[in-house]
């Protein structure tokens, strides 16, 4: 016991108590989860995504609205001066728009999950739990949400709203919930009817305290992947509506409006456009990437 | 049939998109093709159309009693009247019809054409029929007011001795182009003076008649066999419907078009750099400004208003972001214009503009909204003067909306600040001194709604000088009355007017001949050659 090392502890065979049990199980994931290599590399861009967004005043070189002098630095091409990434038509570093950017990027994903996961958790579970008229009426519902084209039915709210990246952020968290509501009430489903619910209910357990303790937490995995691979999708529909006019406002630095205003210099000065669509793909595709490695982990039906 | 054709028609053009880099493509050589946004265009009907695009197209293809020179608006001269003469109350102009001149329908232009299309445009009431009942006709009396005397002889009357070039700049506009009477009345229905009909079609005299407008797709103009004047060179002239710059460049460098009228300041750069193509420009009267709402408490101060004026970067704005597409023009009157004031007295002047702050109890600045049209030059500019607004700590947070949104809140009096553009209605300086300068009634529910009093700027002395000078008939009088008017403007106005308009068109370098006027139906192809 005195020289154990600290991975034998976690990995042991007999753990001592819960606390050591948990903290084991969450360590093996973790080595399984390491072993996927392109797992790591969303892992490393969406750490990376964060920490730019934490220190985006540090890293950002210029000022993100303010910039140059129109006569001299305008359009200048990526690595000119100080320019990583060039200069835009109202002189200012692209570099500096884009890191800032990430932190409107990175709260749209943020809130959008803290908004939708837990009412698309909530409806599911009640529905599944409950099941009859409650569960015919949520689903339909959900129905009805599921029936429109995502994008669609977000610009529809945008519209209603009045364009501003707020709105944006409550528009796609609007549409973005019956997933996660259909995913959690086909797991309820399954584990409604186990015999630790029953007992749970014998003990004279309410149905808050079942769903919120007992099948809230079996469905939270399945629904955390859902969310982490569709953090690409809400990434691109907060950039279209930014593209479309409908997201940030200018000046803010928001990426899609970034790539709409870049895209009349297309032909002649590219970068404008290109370099925030780059950040789009590689932010994507990080949390794809690590939505995919998470679901591999997580998902003991899936596992190999 | 149609239907097949289309497709037909489809399927080359795909085709043409797709081999354009290997086989050039080469517009017909009677044929002139022009690329522009032609969405705004309504009604063809001249008793309705207001629009930049359709003003064109009726500029090429109806006639008025008078015109101008497009390159000197103080040469007035007569196309359909011969002459004309002016009372000596100064109540009335009599013209006298050209005789022996026919419209494309082979129908001959004669005096009663003339009372019918002007009283037409009066009784029909659309958004330019003030243009003719500012001179107190109204669809009640308009019979009484513009009346037919002999055989050629048309008389205009007036309920005030106005500037008698007021009339005859007003009769310029497209309201005041003679339709064939004959020809719409066949095809009149319940009342309506043809006006369901002319909406789509023609019936004028002009060098091109208008064959077919296709909705945001195109308008086709052919030579009219029976213009009275010289036959122009093009058997025909089409616009097609390509609102992005960006595309405009790539088929005028394909060959495939022969005029880009909606390049931005980047796409002429390169136009400038190639052979094979060419740039006209001419200033138009458009005036691009920002109007203080004077509700808001912080632009009402006079040193607010006059530091505003010191924190737009004009020369750098005009330099760059809208490089050859404006210039510097710091009063309401645009260049051309009689008594236009030339004076840009205004520059950045971030500490000028501080003091003035500091003076009206402001010193660390405040914050303003600005609705913002969310086209790529509006925006362009909004951004660039949200930047010099910061350096004197004037916190400006734009508030971007479509064309509509934008106008219905300035016009209902709740913008902080509003980034416009103006275009004058006809070549007159009543046109704008009306709408910046004139302010009637500054209440909430007033009749008239000038510009003035959008940003409810209640300057009763200053619409009383605006009103007499109307009424100058003396023309070196009246713009010393203008220059004096403009000067005061200029400086305690909650107007900060910037930038005049040059309209930019690139074309083939073989392409003579086009004329851009300072208004849009000046816009002249009919001695286009190539």
């Amino acid at each position: 016991m005195t020289t154990i090392s600290r991975r034998d502890w976690l990995l042991t065979d007999r753990p001592a108590s819960r606390r050591q049990a948990r903290l084991g199980q969450i360590y093996r994931t973790w080595l399984t989860f390491r072993g996927n290599w392109l797992a790591m590399v969303g892992l490393a861009i969406v750490l990376a995504l964060i920490i730019v967004a934490l220190f985006a005043n540090v890293i950002a070189p210029y000022d993100p609205v303010i910039g140059g002098d129109l006569r001299t630095a305008r359009f200048l091409p990526p690595l000119t001066g100080n320019h990583l990434m060039g200069t835009d038509d109202l002189a200012r570093d692209i570099f500096s728009r884009i890191v800032h950017g990430s932190r409107l990027t990175l709260m749209v994903v943020v809130l959008v999950a803290v908004i939708a996961t837990p009412i698309g958790l909530l409806v599911g579970t009640s529905a599944g739990y409950f099941g009859g008229w409650t569960d015919t009426i949520l689903m339909r519902i959900t129905d009805i949400f599921l029936a429109f084209p995502r994008l669609i039915l977000a610009l529809a709210f945008v519209a209603a709203l009045g364009p501003g990246i707020e709105n944006a952020i409550i528009a796609i968290a609007i549409t973005s919930w019956p997933p996660y509501a259909r995913l959690a009430r086909a797991e309820t489903l399954t584990i409604r009817d186990s015999d630790y619910i029953n007992a749970a209910r014998l003990q004279g357990a309410s149905s808050a305290r079942i769903l919120w303790y007992h099948v809230t937490p079996l469905c939270l995995s399945s629904v955390i992947i859902r969310v982490t691979l569709d953090m690409a999708g809400i990434i691109l529909t907060a950039a279209g509506l930014g593209f479309l006019g409908l997201g940030a406002q200018p000046p803010q630095p928001e990426w899609g409006a970034m790539i709409a205003s870049g895209r009349r210099f297309l032909i002649d000065q590219w970068w404008v456009a290109t370099m925030p669509g780059i950040a789009i793909f590689v932010v994507s595709l990080g949390f794809n990437l690590l939505g995919d490695g998470l679901r591999d982990v997580l998902d003991p039906k899936a596992r190999k | 049939m149609l239907h097949s054709r289309r497709l037909l028609a489809a399927t080359v053009a795909a085709f043409t998109l797709f081999t354009a880099p290997a086989v050039r493509a080469e517009t017909p050589a009677d044929t002139l093709i022009q690329a522009w946004a032609i969405d705004d265009i309504i009604s063809l009907d001249p008793a309705e159309i207001f629009e930049f695009t359709a003003s064109e197209v009726a500029g090429n293809a109806y006639e008025g009693l008078i015109g101008y020179d497009p390159m000197d608006v103080t040469k007035i001269f007569g196309k359909v009247a011969e002459s004309w003469e002016v009372a000596e109350d100064g109540l009335s102009i009599s013209f006298k019809i050209r005789p022996g001149r026919t419209f494309a329908s082979g129908n001959e232009i004669t005096a009663e054409d003339v009372v019918f299309s002007l009283t037409r445009a009066v009784k029909l009431d659309k958004s330019p029929a003030f243009i003719l009942t500012q001179f107190g006709l109204t669809p009640e009396n308009a019979d009484q007011m513009v009346v037919q005397e002999g055989d050629d002889t048309v008389v205009f009357k007036m309920d005030k001795p106005y500037a008698p070039t007021l009339l005859l700049y007003c009769l310029t506009a497209t309201v005041g182009f003679v339709v064939d009477k004959k020809l719409v009345m066949e095809h009149e229905a319940n009342g309506d003076f043809g006006y369901e009909w002319l909406k789509t079609n023609y019936a004028g005299s002009g060098p091109f008649t208008i064959r077919e407008w296709r909705a945001n797709e195109a308008v086709v103009m052919e030579r009219n066999p029976n213009y009275s004047g010289d036959a122009p060179a093009m058997a025909r002239v089409i616009y097609r419907h390509i609102p992005e710059g960006a595309t405009q460049r790539l088929l005028l460098e394909q060959g495939d078009i022969d005029i880009a009228r909606s390049l931005t300041a980047e796409e002429l750069d390169a136009v400038r750099a190639n052979a094979d193509l060419k740039i006209q420009e001419g200033p138009k009267g458009s005036i691009y400004y920002l109007g203080l709402n004077q509700k808001n408490e912080n632009l009402a101060k006079p040193e607010v208003r006059q530091a505003m004026k010191y924190l737009v970067d004009y020369a750098a704005i005009a330099d760059t972001i809208m490089k050859g597409k404006v210039s510097v023009h710091q009063a309401f009157l645009p260049k051309g214009f009689l008594g236009a004031l030339e004076d840009t007295p205004f520059a950045l002047d971030v500490a000028k503009a501080k003091e003035l702050l500091a003076a009206a109890g402001l010193p660390d600045g405040f914050s303003v909204t600005m609705d913002t049209r969310n086209t790529p030059e509006i925006t362009g500019i909004a951004q660039a003067i949200q930047q010099t607004m910061a350096q004197a700590g004037v916190k400006m947070e734009l508030i971007p909306g479509d064309g509509q949104q934008t106008l219905t809140k300035y016009r209902a009096r709740n913008h902080d600040i509003y980034i416009g553009r103006w275009g004058p209605d006809y070549q007159d300086p009543h046109t704008n001194a009306d709408t910046f300068a004139r302010n009637p009634d500054n209440a909430d529910d007033a009749t008239s709604k000038p510009l003035a009093w959008r940003n409810a700027w209640d300057i009763p002395e200053m619409t009383a000088r605006a009103d007499a000078a109307v009424l100058e008939g003396d023309a070196a009088k009246r713009a010393e009355m203008y220059l004096a008017l403009q000067a005061e403007h200029q400086q305690t106005s909650p107007f900060v007017v910037m930038f005049q308009e040059i309209e930019v068109s690139a074309m083939r370098a073989n392409v003579n001949g086009f004329i851009v006027g300072p208004s849009f139906n000046d816009n002249s192809f009919a001695h286009v050659t190539k």
